[in-house]
């Protein structure tokens, strides 16, 4: 009997759900998760005069170039001091409205929030590596780049004197030319052009 | 009837005493009619050349629209010219009526330049006679003193005064290559062009004396046929390195080598239609400030030339902006600039977003957006170039505004720069 419902169970089980059906859950009961994904409410809706003030809360965008960042700023200009207390009067803000605990200290449910404190005082990461400009090479480093450069251009390429060297494409470039190679290669694809159809 | 000031210096009364400026247009004709066969204005005319290149054009101008319509001695039609042609050269004849434009007194009787004057806003005291001159190019009518040449010169260097000001003080920190290519965008031949279309100039198809005063005369180029030497583009050798300064000390406000300066060298020559209109605008200009004065002319170039919108900083082309904002920040002695990841996303699948800050220390000067980190940090030190060339002042005056006035204690420094980055 139990072996025939379960035959019966296989045959009309639906396929397997992609998304999971049961809900995860990361702090020991519901109250206490809703609580540490908590975000304080936004400065606009929650003004601390009651004097009217002013919100400035434009939708994302990128950012316009006719801003000038405060380093850019003239000295003599008086939107440096107004930007700086504007930093300010944001910090400050910020540090008032930092992540809340999960509850009032003293009461059974506190615990430390595990979000990021704000204001955020990291930087995003860099792109590239950051590195140290070298000025290892001598003159004979120089003139033996010439050499090789002018024995055999398409063997010992800028790429490969660069690795050879430990500097730039750029100064390899700058120092080792390479006797109208750019010529050539243009000339070679003018031609494998004229036999386009 | 008021009595109208006859200055000794309008080369164009040299020959003759003026008349009384007719009531109505059939007194006009009667006039015309009685006058002697005797051209006063054959033997006028190589006085009247020289004085106009001796620079007494501004005088001629102003003479001109004060002697509103009596002074002007007209060939008598072709009928009458059989009987003239034995007291005067033949040849002279032949070159002055090849050309012409209408006489001044049909100025009044022309709706289009009653309109053109109500259309501009233009008060009623700038004389029709005037705005009439502005419409007649060299190549329509060769007298610098019935053609707008002089005036076009004038209204020329206004524009770029005006032009120039604007863009120096409202963006000190400009690169000279994205000044002159602003100016350009503002006053160039192309943008003249533009406003006198929007302006709704209509051009003769052949000048003539019997032409509406209103439409624009020049003698029109046809298609196919060879532009002007004067007005050719005449392109440097390649190899020549031309270089900004050079461009400044030499060149044009535009920056380049080719425009024409004097106008009246067109005469007689086929020109586009961009030539006559931008001439027309330029000549609008000078007898604006001629008949109407600074102040009102500073008002109509702010109203219909720096209204136009133009986005500066779609202007600029960077190369190298990744060396050039380093270098930048060396001579300015920042921190090294650092191109920093904000956010990312989709970077496996076929259109990856990464937005890149150029950070100097903590301070971010630029971002930009980009499928490709390279392409990414590249607009972000372009952008972060941009918003440093692009400063601009909170307050500032220019300097046309203290012409003509005692009190200077409004004056507000403008900000020098010393100059765009060199790599």
């Amino acid at each position: 009997m139990s072996t025939c419902r379960a035959t019966t169970r296989l045959l009309f089980k639906p396929s397997k759900p992609l998304l999971p059906t049961t809900q995860c859950r990361h702090e020991s009961t519901a109250r206490r998760h809703r609580k540490l994904l908590h975000l304080p409410e936004a400065p606009s809706y929650t003004p601390s005069k009651t004097a009217p003030s002013l919100i400035y809360n434009p939708p994302s965008s990128a950012p316009s170039v006719y801003h000038t960042p405060s380093k850019f700023l003239p000295k003599t200009d008086k939107r440096k001091a107004l930007f700086a207390a504007a930093q300010a009067y944001a910090t400050l803000g910020a540090l008032a409205r930092k992540t809340p605990f999960t509850a009032a200290p003293g009461t059974p449910l506190h615990t430390v929030s595990h979000l990021p404190p704000k204001p955020s005082a990291y930087l995003p990461p860099a792109v590239r590596t950051p590195y140290e400009k070298t000025y290892h090479l001598t003159q004979a480093d120089i003139d033996e780049m010439r050499r090789l450069r002018a024995e055999d251009p398409d063997v010992w390429t800028r790429v490969k004197l660069a690795e050879r060297f430990g500097c730039s494409q750029f100064f390899v470039g700058l120092v080792a030319k390479n006797g109208g190679k750019a010529e050539r290669v243009e000339r070679e694809h003018e031609m494998a052009r004229g036999r386009w159809g | 009837m008021k009595r109208i000031r006859i200055s000794r210096c309008g080369s164009q009364l040299l020959a003759q005493p003026a008349h009384r400026r007719p009531t109505c247009p059939s007194a006009a004709a009667a006039l015309q009619s009685n006058f002697t066969p005797h051209n006063y204005r054959i033997q006028s005319r190589p006085q009247s050349t020289a004085a106009a290149f001796s620079g007494s054009d501004l005088l001629n101008a102003q003479s001109e629209a004060e002697s509103s319509g009596g002074a002007r001695n007209r060939k008598p039609p072709p009928a009458r010219a059989a009987r003239t042609a034995s007291t005067s050269p033949p040849q002279s004849i032949a070159d002055l009526t090849k050309h012409r434009s209408p006489r001044p007194e049909r100025a009044f009787g022309s709706a289009k330049l009653a309109a053109l004057r109500s259309r501009l806003s233009l008060p009623q005291r700038f004389p029709l006679q005037s705005l009439a001159r502005t419409l007649v190019h060299p190549s329509a009518d060769a007298d610098p003193d019935f053609n707008n040449s002089s005036l076009s010169i004038l209204g020329a260097n206004l524009l770029s005064y005006y032009t120039t000001e604007h863009l120096l003080c409202n963006y000190p920190r400009l690169p000279m290559p994205v000044v002159f290519a602003a100016q350009e965008a503002y006053i160039g031949p192309k943008a003249l062009a533009t406003i006198a279309g929007e302006w709704g100039i209509e051009a003769a198809a052949v000048p003539g004396e019997e032409v509406d005063p209103g439409l624009l005369q020049f003698d029109r180029l046809r298609s196919g046929d060879d532009v002007p030497a004067g007005l050719r583009h005449h392109e440097a050798p390649w190899k020549w390195n031309i270089t900004v300064t050079h461009k400044i000390l030499a060149n044009d406000e535009f920056g380049s080598s080719t425009s024409n300066k004097n106008p009246q060298s067109l005469r007689g020559q086929a020109v586009p239609l961009e030539e006559a209109a931008q001439s027309f605008v330029r000549a609008l200009i000078g007898s604006l400030h001629l008949h109407l004065g600074r102040p009102l002319v500073k008002r109509f170039f702010r109203d219909h030339f720096l209204s136009r919108h133009l986005d500066v900083d779609k202007l600029f082309d960077f190369r190298t902006p990744t060396r050039d904002l380093s270098r930048l920040c060396a001579r300015e002695g920042f921190e090294p600039p650092v191109a920093r990841l904000i956010s990312e996303t989709g970077r496996l699948s076929r259109h990856p977003v990464f937005i890149v800050g150029v950070y100097s220390g903590k301070d971010k000067l630029g971002e930009g957006a980009g499928s490709s980190l390279d392409e990414a940090r590249f607009r972000a030190a372009a952008a972060a170039l941009k918003g440093w060339y692009l400063y601009k002042p909170l307050e500032f005056t220019v300097p046309s505004s203290t012409e003509g006035e005692m009190d200077t204690s409004e004056w507000i420094p403008n900000l020098v720069d010393c100059g765009e980055v060199i790599v």
